[in-house]
């Protein structure tokens, strides 16, 4: 996070990390598409010739609030081939909050794991634990066969800490929700720690629900953070009520 | 805030923060190329800041008007207050702000804007509508003494464009401009992130190569310690087996009373496994002396020849065992070496051991010694031979079996202490494994060097290269 008090600004990181193509730069490409023109500025990639993200992805977002706070948000995301090990530590260094983007498909449980383990170990390499990192999970490509099942996803995420969202990024479902989530749950750790709806008079609840109307989004944002199965959203909801 | 961005820039100030200037993004001549292009097309002067207000792009020619009038005090005054306007004015959003000049003519100013962020300001003009063609008559009244007849002269060849055109042509540059920035940011990012992964990756290399030294400064003191380990064993273990040897020796010349035929064959084994242990423990020491260097070498003026034949008579009887002719061949006037004759002698003797052993029954083994010339020995060293030394003279022995022969990627390995080309061809063959090692150090104690080479048409030469030092010692 940065703040920029002179022009009140405040520019908040937010990273998609996840396995090789489990669909990180689709779902930004998703957002970038649903994003009002003026919302959002032009979807970066630092790619390699045979087109598979070297570096990252980069999104910018910019929404301004009531109180008169302009929020910019980066959207970046790692490589996941795993030879770009110190890009991705590069990469997720200073991140506010992270979405891991997992592929649904039972082959790739393995994949999903080890790439999970590696953002523990990059996190631990810049000081910093799962625990404090705001942090949802999307297991996208649940249109393909031979995917975990909803309700085995469910019952393995009622058992863990983060909200799991399920996206088909190609189609743009469960991109949006995804977003506003990891969104939600990085504000209030910011603000918990910053005190900026204080600070700055901001209306996180209004807030939350003009970006998710810039991002094409037509239901309340309960509704859209309800979208999560299992995790613990419920934690922080009050304060978004 | 416009600090000049330089590598140093972590990722976050140039995707987070507001390290990014015009400058970073673009090439001052490139841009000022484009400036003029520009210019030159749509017939307006331009011109670009960054937004410390540093001009990066200047394609407006001298104006004619401009230049009469800044020779007249007042005149140059007035233009310095439309400077100070063009200055002073903030354009904030998309549309270009309009500036009128004394001249009766105007400007537009507007925003280059990058990432929502202002970085800079372009300046079109000065230029006149077409529609105006009587000069302004603040222009004629700046200074009395100007001439009115040479102020509507040159006020006329002022450039002419409508004043919404020149809107129009700052919108469009503003977008040119973006995508031109849009594309440098991303090369900058580019870069930035190559060096940063550069360092990175280089980071964790060091790490991996201070890992690997302190295991491989570990590893040398293991093998230090091996060493004494070694020596102590070795000399510890010769003690007992020295009187081992002798009582068994003691009781085979019936010194403890007659033996009958059978005890007699049972203490000759002992004494002859014995005497093969002590062989295999002296080599051992040998090894571990030559490891540690404490090994020194009696030199003296050696006799090459009546070595040679000595090492030929004591192999004789295994080798027609084995039904292996064993040839002596030496060249004629071969000189004194200066060397340890016992330490020489245990080489050649090693070597054509091995060279028996490995060799098959009808085979053949064949001792020759030549002179020749150390360099001539060392093709690959030569390089700087005119500016290293004088050639050196040198005996070079050769010991040629026909046996199973040595594959061309082992031959450097066979040197290595235990090391066996085939683990299995031991039982057949026996040895330790520790014969070569000891050669090699002797040859090395000695200036000399070893080699393999190929036997035609099959077996194994063994090329030993030892320089004649000059007989200066008496």
């Amino acid at each position: 996070m940065q703040l920029d008090f002179v022009n009140r600004e405040l520019t908040i990181k937010l990273v998609y990390y996840g396995p090789a193509l489990s669909g990180k730069t689709t779902n930004l490409q998703a957002l970038h598409d649903a994003a009002e023109p003026g919302a959002s500025g032009r979807l970066m990639t630092l790619e390699t010739k045979d087109d598979r993200t070297l570096f990252f992805d980069l999104l910018p977002l910019t929404f301004r609030n009531q109180g008169s706070l302009a929020v910019r948000l980066k959207v970046f995301t790692v490589p996941g081939q795993v030879i770009h090990s110190s890009t991705r530590r590069l990469v997720v260094q200073g991140a506010d909050g992270i979405a891991f983007i997992a592929d649904s498909r039972a082959s790739e449980t393995q994949h999903n794991a080890e790439s999970f383990m590696d953002l523990r170990e990059n996190l631990k390499q810049h000081g910093l634990t799962l625990k404090q990192m705001p942090l949802i999970i999307q297991f996208n490509k649940r249109d393909l066969p031979e995917v975990r099942s909803e309700a085995e996803i469910a019952a393995d995420a009622a058992k863990g800490r983060e909200p799991v969202y399920l996206a088909v990024a190609m189609r743009g479902i469960g991109v949006v929700e995804s977003f506003v989530g990891l969104l939600h749950l990085t504000w209030s750790a910011l603000d918990a720690e910053h005190d900026l709806n204080r600070k700055f008079g901001f209306n996180a609840p209004a807030f939350l629900e003009q970006v998710a109307q810039k991002l094409g989004s037509k239901k309340p944002v309960s509704e859209i953070l309800g979208a999560c199965v299992g995790g613990a959203l419920d934690v922080l909801r009050p304060e978004a009520e | 805030m416009m600090a000049v961005t330089t590598p140093e820039h972590s990722l976050d100030d140039l995707t987070l923060g507001h390290a990014v200037a015009l400058e970073d993004l673009v090439s001052r001549a490139a841009l000022e190329e484009m400036a003029k292009s520009f210019s030159a097309l749509f017939h307006v002067p331009l011109r670009i800041f960054a937004e410390d207000g540093k001009l990066l792009a200047d394609a407006a020619d001298q104006i004619a008007l401009y230049t009469y009038l800044n020779a007249s005090k007042s005149g140059r005054a007035a233009l310095q207050d439309v400077v100070s306007a063009v200055k002073s004015i903030d354009p904030g959003g998309e549309e270009a702000v309009y500036q009128s000049c004394v001249t009766g003519g105007g400007y537009r100013i507007a925003a280059i804007q990058y990432d929502g962020r202002r970085i800079g300001r372009m300046v079109l003009g000065p230029f006149i509508e077409p529609t105006v063609t009587e000069p302004a008559a603040s222009l004629l009244n700046i200074d009395p003494e100007l001439s009115k007849v040479e102020l509507y002269t040159l006020f006329q060849s002022m450039p002419r464009v409508l004043d919404s055109e020149v809107v129009g042509l700052a919108r469009h540059l503003a977008r040119t401009l973006d995508l031109i920035l849009f594309s440098g940011h991303r090369a900058l990012l580019t870069s930035n992130m190559h060096l940063a992964s550069v360092r990175e990756s280089f980071r964790e290399l060091e790490d991996k190569n201070d890992k690997l030294q302190a295991a491989y400064d570990r590893l040398k003191e293991l093998d230090r310690l091996k060493s004494n380990f070694l020596a102590t064993v070795s000399h510890e273990l010769r003690t007992p087996l020295t009187s081992i040897i002798g009582y068994s020796e003691m009781l085979a010349e019936g010194l403890a009373g007659e033996l009958t035929g059978e005890q007699r064959e049972f203490v000759q084994t002992i004494r002859d496994k014995g005497e093969q242990l002590l062989q295999l423990i002296k080599g051992l020491l040998d090894l571990s002396k030559l490891e540690s260097g404490t090994m020194s070498l009696k030199k003296a003026q050696t006799d090459v020849r009546a070595m040679l034949r000595d090492v030929s008579q004591t192999l004789t009887p295994s080798a027609r065992k084995k039904g292996v002719e064993l040839v002596v061949d030496l060249e004629n006037g071969l000189p004194m070496l200066w060397a340890d004759s016992e330490r020489l002698r245990q080489v050649f003797l090693n070597l054509t051991e091995n060279a028996i052993k490995f060799t098959p029954n009808g085979g053949s083994i064949t001792l020759s010694a030549k002179l020749t010339s150390m360099d001539a020995a060392h093709q690959d060293d030569s390089d700087g031979m005119v500016l290293l030394g004088a050639r050196r003279t040198a005996v070079e022995f050769r010991v040629a079996d026909t046996g199973i022969g040595i594959p061309a990627n082992e031959r450097e390995r066979v040197f290595d202490a235990f090391y066996q080309v085939d683990s299995s061809s031991t039982r057949e063959a026996g040895g330790t494994g520790l014969g070569l090692s000891i050669v090699r150090r002797l040859i090395d104690g000695h200036d000399g060097t070893i080699r393999i080479e190929d036997n035609v048409p099959k077996g194994s030469v063994f090329v030993v290269t030892v320089p004649v030092k000059r007989a200066t010692i008496s």
